[in-house]
């Protein structure tokens, strides 16, 4: 059955999740002036991948990577999906950590990390266990509720905004594509697509409605970096942890009956995460099933027995930037293989269908 | 006597309401056997007689009269039984081992159609449905009037049958669905069938889903449209309700005659009903979250004023909450039990009670009363009895959550909850359809 | 499998239940200043907060003050020694002292930035006075919450345009940008009303360093755009209220020295005339007596080299972000303002004006 919607839904909420939080930091932090020019070229980057991933899963409908690699060798195999779930698990580690560690620095201060991953892990564990139709039918009820307020506040975030920030315009500078953290940024950029790839024989969807989503993205990456500089300036938002929730946080509006609105941002943006948590748990847990058989549930325990551990190990927020920094070559290797090497096979085999 | 009647005897031993009864017809002897209070006798009798003058004046033999009243049997004494059950009359030939099942005139037991009890309809058709499975069958036939509805009898129940009907639209509903439905009938033939937990068992469902798996209605009138949306609706004798499979999340909101509303009124009464959930789910958990764990979202003023009211309250927000919500529990639940002659003495002493005398007792917050008394209006203006339960029974869980972690824990109850009726599924269809009638037409 | 599903989230619960909820506490276990007060005193933060304490019938104003190294050390001694935790989630006014403000308060508003308790919304204020002597009498107030002094400078309540309103974050901001600094209202406790203002103070970067008085704030909000409508002017002709205002601008860069062309477009309604004026009459001098203010106060700031009029920002297209960094002191003081007041008087009450 055709689920374009579904998938498109839950590709808005993933970015969400990835966006407003440490990306406006790395981008602001890589480049001074002119941030349009890092973010586009990131996009471009995005929607090349995109494109080359779901061309090539195009080419094998009905089957999933794990599938795909599997018939064409076991060892191929091996060699992609083992980094593929070494990443996955890596990616939820610091996740959840990293989301623990904002809750606790944003408002439940005495609140004690492991209690927050507990929650997080749970309910993520809950939604995983129940496979992927679940998840993504959870996602689509969520961005019914929370959509609405995530624009709210995207609108009410404006109120501070002085246009004259937004220049100087140009910066003839390409330094910025060595900066780290120009590479971190790109956990917004490709760290969200890699499902695509895991749902084809439960949801099935059209090409053209996931490019389509791809670019209702483009303004909220945009906005996510310009709100806190057109805000606070760049040398001001530079010294921000999170400048998009700073923005957000120096909204006032006196008819609402609540005084902090970010509160209620970041919490939805949260429970996207927690979501997200959940697709990434369950694309692990299908890997291990395909070597392994076994009731999903197994699997989905032990990850996460595995992730609580972990990330109770991670003790402070620098290592949570040097992971992050780690990371993010694991991605890379990643994207490019599987979305390359996905292309490749695909490609092949059409050749051979035609001959 | 002979045998067949000393076994019938022995069979309804210390039934005083069984007669057997000997009376001649065309001068051979027979015996009615039967129970009285199924059976109106005298009525019976007296068309028996018309029967029997009848077959005087047409010269017919007593074989021929008995073969006219019902079927003639032999010997088949589990039939002959069943058929005394069921409220039949029995004409046992002495000496013969034959009898005839014969259809009685019944006692009265069944009410008349009435309004409806527990749902309460606006401008619309106003009879429901009673304890008679044919005559809920007949309100439907005659609700919508169509060759197409289709109605099929099982019966179900180890040694006591329940009679249970299946009725659906022909070329509107998923042929592969009603074979499922009717198959796990077939299969499970033999299961205890009383109340609608055996009932869920019967259908393969489990029993500790907190959302029912049926939608329950009272009313023809909104069980029909259901049909023609390509539903199943499955009429359980003595039961004066119709259950309406797979069911859906959208139903919470939804009521036919709703319909009779311009468009404008229908969306802006079920808009209602969408605020009435969040606000049963929301509000008591914000409450706890806001008061106890994270002041800061409250605007100043109202944070003062909250702080005054709750000024000399002993316990913290949570368990303040729960007392008064399970305070409320127990009125609702008092006011179900006692008959509506003192029904209004518990709505009067509650009244007090969360209306004045707790609040002037300084033992919860005036604002508490007030949230109580908002979810609790809020929660009644779902749709179907069986939400109004399950969305009281969540809530609880978001109060929990919230008292933990604050608006964090509000979030992640949405999530948990949101998760769950994702999870939900009837014979592998989404709680959370929208369109199942778009879709339901293409199996036709 | 449900068994096991049910022991782990028993054992979580209990879990959960027995360490018990970090965060909870009451409301009314909470004290919630208003409003809080900072001076300096021998390398010692002093503290004053005003609390409102709550009672069944009606709310007390409670002030408390401490002294320590730091402004949590003396939030912390303060909890400690009263009934209820304080919260600074609800800080509405910080209200900084004069000889801190010239000092400089960067760690200050920084410390309330990284700390996220109190609100970055909250409004920064100047005490002309000691600030144990303001903070008394704002314990005076009959006011029902006791939130008299936020009142003072809510939009909804008691802001009136000749005060400037300034935000912990737009502080904040001042400190590290180029080109924007701030104006904080200045005020002391007044004779018949519990709060007098005076006037802004001129901050550049982290220092008080000029102060401007009332009706050169007015002029400072027009220029932010902020609405000023309500304001009376009283000239010797007549008595208008400012219904609209608008600014227009442009800038020019050459040789090295900015050029900034100002429009201020006034909407004006008249409210008493004296000597029949004609509507001419009334314009012209209108527009002088502002023109003359605004010059009088530019100059002010433009010595103290603070751009709290953010006139820097329209010259950010025109100058590399390289040397926007020196443009307080390079640049900023060789501007030339030159600003063109444009008044409309919108109608004339309900008398009309007779022409001689």
């Amino acid at each position: 059955m055709d689920k374009s919607f579904h998938v498109v839904l839950m590709y808005l909420l993933v970015h969400f999740g990835l966006i407003f939080f440490l990306f406006p930091n790395d981008i602001i932090s890589s480049s001074d002036e002119g941030q349009w020019m890092p973010i586009l070229i990131g996009l471009i980057v995005h929607f090349v991948f995109v494109y080359i991933y779901m061309r090539g899963l195009s080419f094998l409908p009905e089957k999933n990577i794990i599938h795909i690699y599997s018939e064409i060798s076991n060892g191929l195999a091996v060699f992609i999906l083992l980094p593929v779930f070494i990443y996955l698990l890596l990616t939820n580690i610091i996740g959840v950590r990293a989301y623990s560690e904002i809750v606790t620095i944003v408002f439940l201060s005495n609140t004690p990390s492991w209690a927050i991953i507990v929650l997080l892990l749970l309910i993520s564990a809950y939604l995983a266990s129940k496979g992927v139709e679940v998840i993504f039918r959870t996602g689509v009820i969520l961005a019914f509720v929370i959509f609405p307020i995530i624009l709210f506040v995207l609108i009410a975030s404006f109120q501070n905004v002085d246009w004259r920030y937004l220049y100087p315009l140009f910066n003839d500078d390409f330094r910025f594509i060595t900066n780290p953290s120009y590479l971190k940024s790109f956990s917004a950029f490709t760290g969200g697509f890699l499902f695509l790839g895991f749902v084809s024989p439960f949801l099935t969807y059209k090409r053209k409605k996931v490019l389509i989503a791809a670019a209702i993205l483009i303004p909220f990456f945009l906005l996510a970096v310009y709100i806190p500089v057109l805000t606070f300036g760049h040398s001001t938002s530079s010294t921000f942890l999170f400048p998009y929730i700073m923005a957000v946080d120096s909204t006032y509006l006196n008819w609402l009956m609540f005084d902090r609105v970010t509160m209620f941002f970041i919490l939805c943006l949260i429970t996207f995460i927690i979501v997200q948590v959940s697709l990434l748990l369950w694309m692990a847990s299908q890997i291990i099933n395909h070597w392994i058989p076994h009731n999903p549930i197994y699997s989905v325990v032990t990850l996460v027995i595995i992730i609580f551990i972990t990330s109770l190990m991670i003790t402070n927020w620098e290592t949570v930037e040097h992971l992050l920094w780690l990371n993010s070559f694991l991605r890379f290797y990643v994207i490019f293989t599987v979305t390359l090497s996905i292309y490749n096979i695909g490609r092949r085999s059409k050749r051979k269908g035609l001959s | 006597m002979d045998e067949f009647l000393i076994k019938i005897k022995n069979k309804f031993r210390n039934n005083d309401d069984l007669f057997l009864q000997e009376e001649q017809i065309l001068d051979v002897s027979v015996i009615f056997i039967g129970f009285n209070t199924l059976i109106d006798l005298t009525k019976t009798k007296r068309t028996l007689h018309k029967h029997i003058a009848n077959a005087i004046s047409s010269k017919k033999t007593i074989g021929e009269l008995l073969n006219e009243l019902g079927e003639v049997k032999e010997e088949d004494m589990t039939e002959a039984i069943s058929s005394i059950m069921k409220g039949k009359l029995l004409i046992v030939i002495k000496d013969q081992h034959k009898y005839v099942i014969l259809e009685p005139v019944p006692k009265l037991l069944s009410r008349a159609i009435e309004k409806p009890t527990n749902e309460n309809v606006l401008q619309g058709p106003l009879s429901s449905f009673n304890e008679d499975i044919e005559t809920n069958i007949g309100l439907i036939r005659k609700q919508i009037n169509s060759s197409k509805i289709r109605a099929e009898f099982f019966s179900v129940g180890p040694e006591q049958k329940t009679k249970l009907s299946l009725l659906y639209f022909d070329g509107q509903v998923d042929k592969k669905l009603v074979e499922k439905v009717k198959l796990l009938l077939e299969k499970n033939q033999d299961r205890e069938l009383n109340n609608l937990q055996d009932l869920t068992e019967v259908l393969g469902f489990s029993g500790w889903s907190v959302i029912t798996k049926f939608n329950v209605t009272e009313l023809p009138s909104e069980t029909v449209p259901y049909l023609r949306k390509g539903r199943i609706v499955l009429l359980v004798d003595r039961f004066p309700f119709a259950l309406i499979i797979p069911c859906f999340l959208w139903d919470m909101f939804t009521l036919e005659n709703d319909r009779n509303f311009p468009i404008p009124l229908m969306t802006s009464i079920r808009t209602v009903r969408v605020i009435g959930i969040l606000i049963t789910l929301f509000l008591p958990a914000l409450y706890v979250a806001l008061v106890a764990v994270n002041p800061e979202v409250l605007r100043l003023e109202l944070a003062l004023t909250i702080a005054q009211s709750r000024e000399a309250i002993p316990y913290p927000a949570l368990v303040e909450i729960i007392l008064m919500l399970i305070i409320m529990e127990l009125i609702i639940e008092a006011t179900v039990r006692l008959p509506s002659t003192i029904g209004p003495t518990i709505t009067m002493v509650g009244g007090i009670i969360l209306g004045q005398a707790v609040v002037e007792a300084k033992l919860v917050s005036t604002l508490l009363i007030i949230i109580l008394a908002a979810t609790t209006i809020a929660n009644s203006t779902l749709v179907g009895i069986q939400n109004f339960l399950a969305v009281r029974f969540l809530k609880y869980l978001m109060v929990i959550l919230a008292s933990i972690y604050g608006v964090l824990g509000i979030l992640g109850g949405m999530v948990l909850i949101s998760a769950y009726l994702a999870s939900i599924e009837t014979f592998g269809i989404s709680y959370l359809h929208l369109n199942y009638e778009k879709e339901g037409t293409k199996y036709g | 499998m449900r068994t096991l599903t049910l022991i782990i989230l028993t054992s979580l619960c209990s879990l959960l239940l027995l360490s018990g909820c970090w965060d909870t506490k009451d409301l009314n276990h909470r004290s919630l200043p208003i409003a809080m007060g900072v001076a300096l005193e021998d390398d010692n933060y002093e503290i004053h907060l005003q609390i409102p304490d709550t009672n069944q019938e009606s709310v007390e104003i409670k002030i408390v003050s401490e002294k320590g190294q730091s402004i949590s050390k003396a939030i912390d001694k303060l909890s400690a020694n009263m009934e209820s935790q304080i919260d600074l989630l609800h800080t509405k006014v910080i209200v900084i002292d004069k000889d801190l403000a010239t000092k400089g308060f960067k760690d200050l508003i920084s410390g309330f930035m990284r700390d996220r308790e109190v609100s970055p919304k909250a409004l920064v204020v100047v005490s002309d006075e000691k600030i144990e002597t303001l903070f008394s009498k704002l314990k005076n107030t009959t006011d029902p919450q006791g939130t008299n002094l936020f009142d003072f400078f809510d939009k909804e309540a008691g802001w009136n345009p000749q005060i400037s309103l300034t935000r912990v974050w737009q502080v904040y901001r001042s400190f590290y940008s180029y080109t924007k600094d701030v104006a904080i209202p200045i005020i002391k406790s007044g004779d018949s009303t519990t709060v007098e203002h005076l006037g802004s103070a001129v901050i550049k970067n982290d220092k008080m360093v000029e102060s401007i008085n009332t009706e050169e704030t007015l002029l400072l909000n027009a220029f932010y755009n902020e609405s000023t409508s309500g304001k009376v002017e009283v000239m010797d002709e007549a008595t208008l209220m400012i219904v609209s205002n608008s600014m227009d601008h442009k800038s020019q860069f050459i040789n090295q020295i900015p050029y900034l062309k100002s429009q201020l477009n006034l909407k004006v309604v008249l409210l008493e005339t004296t000597d029949n004026p004609t509507t001419k009459e009334i314009k012209t001098s209108l527009e002088t007596l502002l023109t003359e203010r605004f010059n009088e106060m530019f100059t002010k700031i433009q010595e103290s080299e603070a751009d709290i009029l953010g006139v820097g920002q329209y010259f950010r297209t025109k100058i590399p972000r390289e040397q926007l960094k020196n443009w307080r002191s390079e640049y900023y003081p060789n501007l030339r303002m030159d600003l063109q007041i444009h008044v409309v008087i919108q109608n004339e009450g309900q008398l009309k004006l007779v022409d001689h």
